[in-house]
């Protein structure tokens, strides 16, 4: 029983790295820019379509890929920001929503144009032999995931509380008039925090098709997903939707394992109307208001 | 002015568009499709009108059907029952098609059945397996594909008596295939005698089965029963090798093609399945098959190509029959079919449940599907 519920655990803590990543660029986007992201599953998707494109089919070495996926994810997220987000700055936050899910549903179709309908898998160097330790099962692919996902996740701490960039942004998330008043490029934050926050959602795509498959129809429960950890994490709570996604990942694991597989989506569903009913500011927040 | 201007601009398009339509009807004999064309099913949809566009094309080669050629009208029905109902009453009711063959799944067949019942226009489906859809005796649809219900009793016993795989647990996509599928099976291998372990059912487009997985090893049944397209069956293969599971592994679904064997990889070495159709099957009608969808596609077919390319030709030999492209010539004609396909001689029983194939029992090894056993798809009804 025991070992069982270790190995649950773990395979929680792989599937709970990958929804950390996705929901701390979600929460940025919110916390900072007060955009609904719909389109943050698509980004997560287009992560694994572009490194396959650079690794599968121009046979670019896996871990340059990587550093070229974030790099061109990066400059897409800003470039969207630039063309779409901008025009409508100020406006009721509906009008966002409705262009970032006008986003999402062009960039699905157009994965599906060109990536095609086929699900396919990065080359990466991988041994898929597993890896034992007592009695638990894991592979180095899942093991990279989670490392990778630390990595992101503690740069993006330390890019927020010790630089320049990150005391621009804490400053803007605070009250972002007094931000412009002393001197703070508010649009230049707002177009790096987008960029920012593509970028962790590519990372994940890239580990996604090293550890699965890449499938653009990932994309919509993706965004679900996230959306889920955000709301579990406090909408604007960073270490929150860190926290939030590890322990929707190993709830569900638990849940799949004790209870049942066939239910396994909807705990994180059921979850989040509960604490929209009781906790309405998250799982995590100590008091209501920030 | 300009309102007058336009409204007389749309009547001469309108016009033009009608023009156009009859003039289609003239010379070309269109046989609607509806599939899902995009969404998670986009890839095994595909492969089924690749299937059909193939038939067409051979048969359009060799002069057509009533010295007509054919000509495929494809719908994008996404699976879904509302958007596979908006495609028929468009091909029905606009297009004035005759046939129409789809709906892919079988929630949106059930769909689309009363629309082809209100229309009088003969629907034929050569994939979707609920047992459900033809329980009734039916008058306008036809299924040219084996039921959930033929696949469990041509294969339980294959796996109980001459393997010797006595617990059995399944695993299956949590959709009405996943659920159908394994409800058969469970009452056809209760019935001999075999016990059920257990049941997981899984999200379709979920990445990570370590946790049903992880359950299963625990059990350690003699075999698995997986139920999963392309996508999560390759996956699950793989990932039940990461976790040394030792229980056999048995797939329903699209497991026989080379898509599957690339992505599952190494780990689909040793795994069995349960097909309708195997590129690897004998028969010169198979390896006319095999080859020209080889010329045109670069690939082995797989089982829902097959099924695309069977039905049109099941529907074009209906046509030369009934002597008139018409719904209702076509359906009476479509009774009486008696069709080679690549995998089996077609006919339709009572119920108009096609029978015939030869089912095939294979082990995947090294990216080729080898046929360990056959028996022939039954008619369930008659």
């Amino acid at each position: 029983m025991l070992d069982v519920a270790l190995q649950f655990l773990v395979n929680g803590l792989v599937t709970g790295s990958f929804y950390a990543l996705m929901a701390l660029g979600l929460a940025m986007i919110f916390g900072l820019m007060e955009v609904v992201n719909f389109a943050h599953g698509e980004f997560f998707v287009m992560g694994g379509v572009v490194a396959y494109a650079f690794c599968n089919v121009l046979g670019v070495d896996f871990y340059l890929t990587i550093v070229i996926v974030v790099a061109l994810m990066f400059a897409f997220g800003a470039a969207t920001d630039y063309l779409l987000i901008r025009p409508l700055r100020g406006q009721h936050l509906l009008s966002t929503a409705l262009v970032t899910i006008g986003l999402s549903i062009f960039l699905i179709n157009t994965m599906l144009l060109t990536f095609g309908t086929s699900p396919q898998g990065l080359d990466a160097p991988f041994s898929r032999k597993p890896i034992i330790i007592g009695e638990i099962v894991i592979t180095e692919g899942r093991l990279f995931a989670i490392v990778v996902g630390a990595v992101a996740i503690v740069a993006t701490h330390i890019l927020i509380q010790k630089t320049r960039l990150g005391r621009a942004m804490r400053a803007t998330f605070q009250q972002k008039e007094a931000a412009a008043l002393v001197g703070v490029n508010v649009e230049r934050v707002y177009t790096l925090t987008f960029a920012l926050g593509t970028a962790m959602a590519a990372i994940a795509g890239v580990l996604l098709g090293a550890v699965f498959v890449i499938h653009p129809s990932t994309a919509e429960l993706a965004t679900l997903k996230a959306f889920v950890v955000v709301i579990l994490g406090g909408m604007t709570n960073l270490p929150g939707a860190v926290a939030g996604g590890l322990l929707l990942g190993v709830v569900e694991s638990l849940w799949g394992g004790f209870v049942s597989t066939g239910y396994m989506d909807v705990i994180g569903f059921a979850l989040v109307i509960f604490i929209l009913l009781f906790r309405p500011y998250g799982l995590f927040a100590p008091r209501p208001g920030r | 002015m300009t309102k007058t201007m336009t409204g007389l601009a749309t009547a001469v398009a309108a016009v033009a568009v009608l023009a156009g339509g009859a003039l289609a009807q003239t010379d070309t004999i269109r046989i609607g499709v509806i599939k899902p064309i995009t969404g998670p099913l986009a890839f095994d949809g595909n492969n089924s009108v690749n299937g059909a566009k193939l038939a067409v094309d051979e048969i359009n080669a060799k002069g057509g059907v009533l010295g007509k050629k054919l000509e495929l009208v494809v719908e994008d029905g996404q699976c879904k029952p509302a958007d596979s109902v908006t495609a028929a009453e468009k091909l029905m009711v606009r297009d004035k098609v005759p046939v129409v063959m789809g709906a892919f799944c079988s929630g949106a067949t059930l769909a689309v059945m009363p629309v082809a019942e209100r229309n009088k226009v003969p629907l034929i489906t050569g994939v979707s397996s609920s047992p459900k859809l033809t329980e009734a005796k039916q008058s306008w649809f036809f299924r040219n594909a084996e039921s959930e219900l033929m696949t469990a009793q041509a294969f339980a016993a294959i796996l109980y008596e001459k393997m010797g795989l006595k617990n059995i647990y399944y695993l299956a996509v949590n959709d009405d295939w996943g659920r159908g599928t394994v409800g058969a099976f469970k009452e056809t291998f209760e019935k001999i005698g075999a016990k059920t372990m257990s049941i997981e059912y899984v999200d379709r487009t979920a990445n990570d089965f370590y946790t049903p997985l992880t359950k299963i090893r625990a059990a350690n049944p003699d075999v698995v029963i997986v139920v999963a397209e392309t996508q999560a069956g390759s996956i699950i293969t793989k990932q039940a090798r990461e976790l040394g599971l030792k229980s056999k592994i048995f797939g329903v679904g699209a497991w026989a093609t080379p898509t599957f064997m690339n992505l599952a990889g190494d780990a689909a070495n040793g795994v069995f399945a349960g097909v309708v159709y195997a590129s690897t099957a004998t028969g010169d009608a198979n390896k006319m098959f095999v080859d020209n969808f080889k010329k045109v596609f670069n690939t082995d077919p797989g089982k829902y190509s097959a099924g695309g390319y069977t039905t049109i030709n099941v529907i074009a030999q209906a046509i030369a029959r009934a002597g008139a492209a018409e719904p209702d010539k076509i359906r009476e004609a479509l009774t009486k079919t008696d069709v080679q396909a690549p995998n089996g001689r077609i006919k339709f029983d009572s119920h108009h449940q096609a029978y015939g194939w030869e089912l095939v029992l294979v082990e995947l090894k090294d990216k080729v599907p080898h046929i360990r056993a056959t028996g022939v798809a039954k008619s369930p009804y008659d």
